[in-house]
C-alpha cells in the first residue's frame, strides 16, 4: 500500500536527520555479522504484477523468504512437519527439524534489526539482546516443559562453549590466515568486561557443584543448591542489565562498530514496521514448533545415531542454531574485523550465561520444576577452561592464527570428550539430586 | 684429513654470504653455548701425523668442550657399577651424573649440525631433539611398564622448566640488574601459555572422567578415559605441528634471538668446529651412551627410592629432570646474568611446550602402538599442581617485564610442590594411582 512507501520514505528522512546527530541505530556486532549472509533483493520481477496490494506482499515475501543464502533450507521445515504428521522414523524428524531452524534464527535477527531502525537505538539494542538468542532460549522452555532438566542444561552450556571456543576460534583461525601479512588488532576493553561477567557467571555454577563434593548430606545438599540457584539467578540478571546500562547507554562508545562506507546501503529499512512485526510473530510460532519436535526426538536420535544425548545437547544442537552467527563472524574475521567477530562470540557467549541460564531457573521456579544450576562436573571444568583460555588468549588485544588454533582444538577436545563419556543416567529425565541418590545405590543399567 | 680442512672454509664462506640467514640461531642453541669453552688447540696441533690429529682434534672439541666434562668419568664407572653388580644405589647416582654432560653435548652437537642443514631444518632438529634425554628415559619406562615413571618423569620435567629454570633466571638476572629495565617480548610468552593451557585441558578433561560420577562401572571409564587420551594427544601434537609452522615459517620474526652489541662473542661461535658427518657420528654414538644410561636409571629407581628413603614419585617429579635440564638450566641462568630474557624465557618455556605437547603425546601414541594402556590422567596432585604452575607463569609473564620477585615467586612454588611431593608417601605400583584420602559422593573413602 502507499501508505507502506509513505513510511520508509518518512524512515529514510528520519534517518537522513539523525545521520547528523552522531551514532547510528544499533549497527553493532551482532547486526552486522547477519548483514553478510543476506542478499541483495532482486526487485526486478516484481513490477511487473498488477495488482499493487500483491505486489507489496510479495515484495515482502521475496526480502524475507529469499533474502538470504540460508534459505535453502527452508523446505526443511514443512518437510518437518510432514514427517511428525505421518509418523516418519524420529530420527527423521529430529534432523529435518534441527536443519530448519538454521534459517529461522537467521530471520528472527533480520526481523529484529529491521524492528529495531523504527524504534531507535535503545530498544533496538535491548530487543537484539534478548532476541539475539531466541533459538536457544525457545528450546530451553520446551526442554524445561518436559522435564528435560539435562537437556536443558547441557544445551545452554554448549552453546556458551561453541561461542566461546568454536566460533571464536575459527573465526581468528581462518581470519589469521588470511591476513598473514597485516597487524591484527582489537579493543580489548570489550573482550575484559564480557570475561568478567562470564567469570560471575561461572562462580555461579561452580560454588552449588562444591556443595556436592562438601561432604553434607544428599537432602541438605539438594536444599541448598536449589535455593542457592536461585537467589544467585536473581543476581546474574542484574548484572545483566548493568551490562544493558553500561552497553546501551553509559559507555556505548565501546561496542560501536567502525563506521565506514561499505555500510551506507544497509541503511534504510526492507520492510515496514508492522509487515516486520508479524513475521516474527509468525517465524517464533515455527521456531517453536520446530523446538517442541527437536526436544520430544532427542532421545530417539540417540538411541538410533549411537551417540550419547549429552553430546547432542552440547555439540550438535548449538552448532546448528550457531550457524549463522558463526558464518558472520568468520567473514568479517577474512576482512580483519575482529572487533565485529569478537563483538559477536562473546556477547552471544554472555548473553546465554547471564540472561538465559538464569531466566530458565526462575521461569523453573515459577513452574515449580527444580533446576538448579548444578551442570555436574566434567561439563563445569569444561566451561570454567573454555572461560579461562578464552580470557587469556584475548587479554593482549592482538591476534594471529595460531590463537584460532588452540581455541578450535580445545573445542575438539571437549566435544571428544562428551562423545565418549557415556552417560546413560541422561536418558531418564529426571533431575541431578536425585542421579546422586540413584548413582550412589549401585550401578544403573542404560 | 685435509679435506676436511676446505669443507671448514667453504662452511665459513657459506656463512660469510648467508650471514643474515641466522643457522638455527634459537634461544636454545644459544644458551647451551655458553657453558662452552674455547678449544685450546695447541697441543694437538703438535701431533706429526695428519689423520691422528684430526681425531684427537675432534675428541678434545667433543669431550672436553664443555665446563660439565668433568662428570664424563661417571658414565664409565656407571657402566663398571652396572657389570660388576654394585648396588643399585651406585648405578643410580653414576648414571645420572653422567646423563647430565651428555644432554649438553647432544645440544651442541644438534647445533653442529644445524649448521650444514639451514635454519628450518635446523630449527626442527632442534626442536625434536631438544629434549631426547628426557624422551629417551620415558620410552625406556614404557618398555619396562613404568607408566608412573613415565608420566611424573614429564610432568616433572614441564614443571621444572616452568617453574624451576624460570624462577632462578628471573631471580638472578632482577638481582644482578637491579638498577636496569627488564623487558622481553610478551608476545613469545603468549602463545606458549596458551599452548600449555591446552596441553593441560587434555589431562583434565580425563582425570575429571573418573570424579564424574559415572555410574558406569571401572572398565568403562578406563576405557573411555583411554580413548579420550588417544584422541587428545592427537590434537597436541596437530597443535605442536601447527606451532612449528608458526615458529620456523610465517612468523619467525617474533622468535629470532634479538641481535645487539654483543655480537663480537656470539659471531666468534658463527662458524661448526667440527664436520657433519663426524657431528652424526658422535650424535648417535652420544644418544647410544644416554639409552645405556637410561635404561640404567629406569632399572634402579626403586632400589634407589628404597635405599634412600624417598618416594619413587619425588625422584621422577624433582630429580630426574633437575639432572636431565642442568645444562640448559645454567644456560638460561647465564642469559638472565646478560639482561637478555627473551632467551631465558625462550629456553625454558619452549623446553616446557616442547615436553607438554611433543614428548607426552608421543609417549601416548608410542605406548599405543606397543599395546601399552598409557593415558593422560595424571592423577589429581599431579594435575593440579601442573595447572597451578602453568596458571602462575602464564599469569607472571603476561606484562613483558620483569623483577626479582617474580622469580622468588616461581621459585617458591617449586619448593612448595616439591615438599609437597617429598612428604607424599604413594606407592607407584598400582595400575591406576588412586590417590588415597579422596572422598567420591558415590564411592567412599578409597583406602591406600
Amino acid at each position: 500500500m502507499d501508505s507502506q512507501e509513505v513510511w520508509n520514505l518518512e524512515n529514510g528522512e528520519v534517518k537522513g536527520l539523525s545521520n547528523k546527530d552522531g551514532p547510528h541505530l544499533i549497527r553493532n556486532a551482532h547486526t552486522m555479522s547477519s548483514s553478510s549472509l543476506r542478499k541483495r533483493s532482486d526487485p526486478m520481477l516484481l513490477p511487473k504484477v498488477r495488482c499493487r496490494v500483491l505486489r507489496q506482499f510479495l515484495n515482502n515475501l521475496q526480502e524475507v523468504i529469499l533474502g538470504t543464502k540460508l534459505c535453502l533450507l527452508f523446505p526443511a521445515i514443512p518437510l518437518a512437519v510432514l514427517a511428525k504428521c505421518y509418523q516418519f522414523g524420529r530420527p527423521w524428524i529430529f534432523a529435518l527439524s534441527l536443519m530448519g531452524l538454521t534459517p529461522l534464527a537467521e530471520r528472527v535477527s533480520f526481523l529484529t534489526e529491521q524492528i529495531a531502525y523504527f524504534t531507535g537505538p535503545t530498544v533496538g539494542g535491548l530487543l537484539n539482546a534478548t532476541c539475539g538468542n531466541a533459538t536457544e532460549l525457545i528450546i530451553a522452555l520446551f526442554a524445561l516443559h518436559q522435564k528435560k532438566i539435562l537437556v536443558l542444561k547441557y544445551s545452554l552450556l554448549g552453546s556458551i562453549l561453541s561461542n566461546l571456543l568454536l566460533v571464536l576460534g575459527t573465526s581468528l583461525l581462518f581470519g589469521g590466515l588470511a591476513n598473514l601479512k597485516k597487524e591484527q588488532l582489537y579493543d580489548r576493553k570489550q573482550a575484559d568486561v564480557n570475561s568478567l561477567l562470564l567469570l560471575l557467571g561461572l562462580l555461579c555454577h561452580v560454588l552449588p557443584l562444591m556443595f556436592k563434593y562438601a561432604a553434607w548430606t544428599d537432602t541438605f545438599t539438594a536444599i541448598s543448591t536449589l535455593q542457592f540457584s536461585r537467589a544467585s539467578s536473581i543476581l546474574m540478571l542484574t548484572t545483566y542489565v548493568a551490562y544493558l546500562i553500561f552497553q546501551l547507554k553509559t559507555h556505548r562508545q565501546l561496542f560501536e562498530s567502525q563506521e565506514e562506507d561499505e555500510d551506507g546501503d544497509d541503511e534504510k529499512a526492507l520492510i515496514g514496521f508492522w509487515s516486520a512485526f508479524s513475521w516474527l510473530v509468525g517465524m517464533t510460532v515455527i521456531i517453536a514448533l520446530l523446538s517442541e519436535y527437536v526436544v520430544g526426538t532427542i532421545e530417539a536420535a540417540s538411541d538410533s545415531w549411537g551417540v550419547s544425548v549429552s553430546f547432542i545437547s552440547i555439540i550438535l544442537l548449538p552448532i546448528v542454531g550457531n550457524a549463522a552467527e558463526h558464518a558472520g563472524s568468520i567473514i568479517f574475521a577474512f576482512k580483519n574485523k575482529l572487533d565485529i567477530s569478537l563483538g559477536v562470540a562473546l556477547g552471544s557467549a554472555t548473553q546465554i550465561s547471564m540472561f538465559v541460564v538464569p531466566l530458565c531457573v526462575i521461569v523453573a521456579w515459577i513452574m515449580g520444576v527444580a533446576m538448579d544450576l548444578d551442570f555436574s562436573l566434567l561439563e563445569t571444568g569444561s566451561l570454567a577452561f573454555a572461560i579461562i583460555i578464552t580470557a587469556f588468549a584475548l587479554q593482549d588485544g592482538t591476534s594471529h592464527y595460531m590463537k584460532g588454533v588452540v581455541l578450535s582444538l580445545c573445542y575438539i577436545v571437549i566435544a571428544a570428550c562428551f562423545f565418549v563419556h557415556k552417560n546413560p543416567s541422561v536418558h531418564q529425565s529426571t533431575t541431578d539430586s536425585l542421579r546422586v541418590v540413584q548413582s550412589s545405590t549401585g550401578v544403573l543399567t542404560a | 684429513m685435509a679435506s676436511q680442512e676446505p669443507w671448514q672454509m667453504e662452511n665459513g664462506n657459506l656463512k660469510g654470504s648467508s650471514k643474515e640467514i641466522k643457522h638455527g640461531r634459537t634461544a636454545h642453541n644459544m644458551s647451551s653455548s655458553s657453558l662452552r669453552k674455547k678449544s685450546d688447540l695447541s697441543l694437538v696441533n703438535k701431533v706429526p701425523c695428519g689423520l691422528v690429529r684430526q681425531l684427537l682434534a675432534n675428541l678434545q672439541e667433543v669431550i672436553l668442550g664443555t665446563k660439565l666434562s668433568v662428570l664424563f668419568p661417571a658414565i664409565p664407572l656407571a657402566i663398571v657399577a652396572q657389570y660388576y653388580g654394585f648396588a643399585g644405589p651406585w648405578i643410580f647416582g653414576l648414571s645420572l651424573l653422567g646423563l647430565t654432560p651428555l644432554a649438553e653435548r647432544l645440544g651442541f652437537l644438534t647445533e653442529q649440525i644445524a649448521y650444514y642443514t639451514g635454519p628450518t631444518v635446523g630449527g626442527l632438529l632442534n626442536a625434536t631433539c631438544g629434549n631426547a634425554t628426557e624422551l629417551i628415559i620415558a620410552i625406556f619406562a614404557l618398555s619396562k611398564n613404568k607408566i608412573l615413571v613415565v608420566k611424573y618423569s614429564l610432568l616433572g620435567s614441564v614443571l621444572s622448566n616452568l617453574l624451576l629454570v624460570l624462577g632462578t633466571s628471573l631471580f638472578c638476572g632482577g638481582i644482578y640488574n637491579l638498577r636496569e629495565e627488564q623487558k622481553y617480548d610478551r608476545k613469545q610468552s603468549d602463545i606458549n601459555s596458551l599452548l600449555l593451557l591446552l596441553g593441560l585441558l587434555c589431562h583434565m578433561l580425563p582425570l575429571m572422567f573418573r570424579y564424574a560420577a559415572n555410574p558406569s562401572g571401572a572398565a568403562l571409564i578406563a576405557d573411555s578415559t583411554l580413548s579420550l587420551s588417544r584422541a587428545g594427544s592427537i590434537v597436541m601434537l596437530v597443535a605442536y605441528l601447527a606451532y612449528l609452522v608458526f615458529q620456523l615459517w610465517t612468523h619467525r620474526k617474533l622468535f629470532e634471538a634479538p641481535e645487539d652489541g654483543d655480537d663480537d662473542t656470539v659471531s666468534s661461535d658463527e662458524e661448526p668446529v667440527i664436520g657433519f658427518w663426524s657431528s652424526v657420528v658422535w650424535l648417535i654414538l652420544m644418544t647410544a651412551i644416554i639409552a645405556l644410561l637410561s635404561e640404567f636409571v629406569v632399572g634402579t629407581i626403586e632400589v634407589a627410592s628404597e635405599s634412600w628413603g624417598i618416594s619413587v614419585s619425588f625422584i621422577s617429579i624433582i630429580l630426574l629432570p633437575i639432572v636431565g635440564n642442568a645444562a640448559e638450566h645454567a644456560g638460561a641462568v647465564i642469559f638472565a646474568f646478560k639482561n637478555k630474557l627473551d632467551i631465558s624465557l625462550g629456553v625454558a618455556l619452549g623446553s616446557a611446550t616442547q615436553i607438554a605437547m611433543f614428548v607426552v603425546p608421543l609417549c601416548v601414541l608410542v605406548a599405543w602402538i606397543m599395546g601399552i594402556r598409557m593415558d593422560l590422567d595424571f592423577s589429581l596432585l599431579e594435575t593440579s599442581s601442573l595447572a597451578l604452575a602453568i596458571i602462575v607463569t602464564a599469569f607472571t609473564l603476561q606484562d613483558g617485564s620483569s623483577h626479582y620477585m617474580k622469580g622468588l615467586v616461581l621459585l617458591l612454588c617449586y619448593v612448595v610442590i616439591g615438599a609437597c611431593f617429598f612428604v607424599s608417601k604413594t606407592t607407584p605400583d598400582q595400575g591406576n594411582g588412586i590417590t588415597p584420602g579422596i572422598k567420591l559422593p558415590t564411592e567412599g573413602v578409597v583406602s591406600a
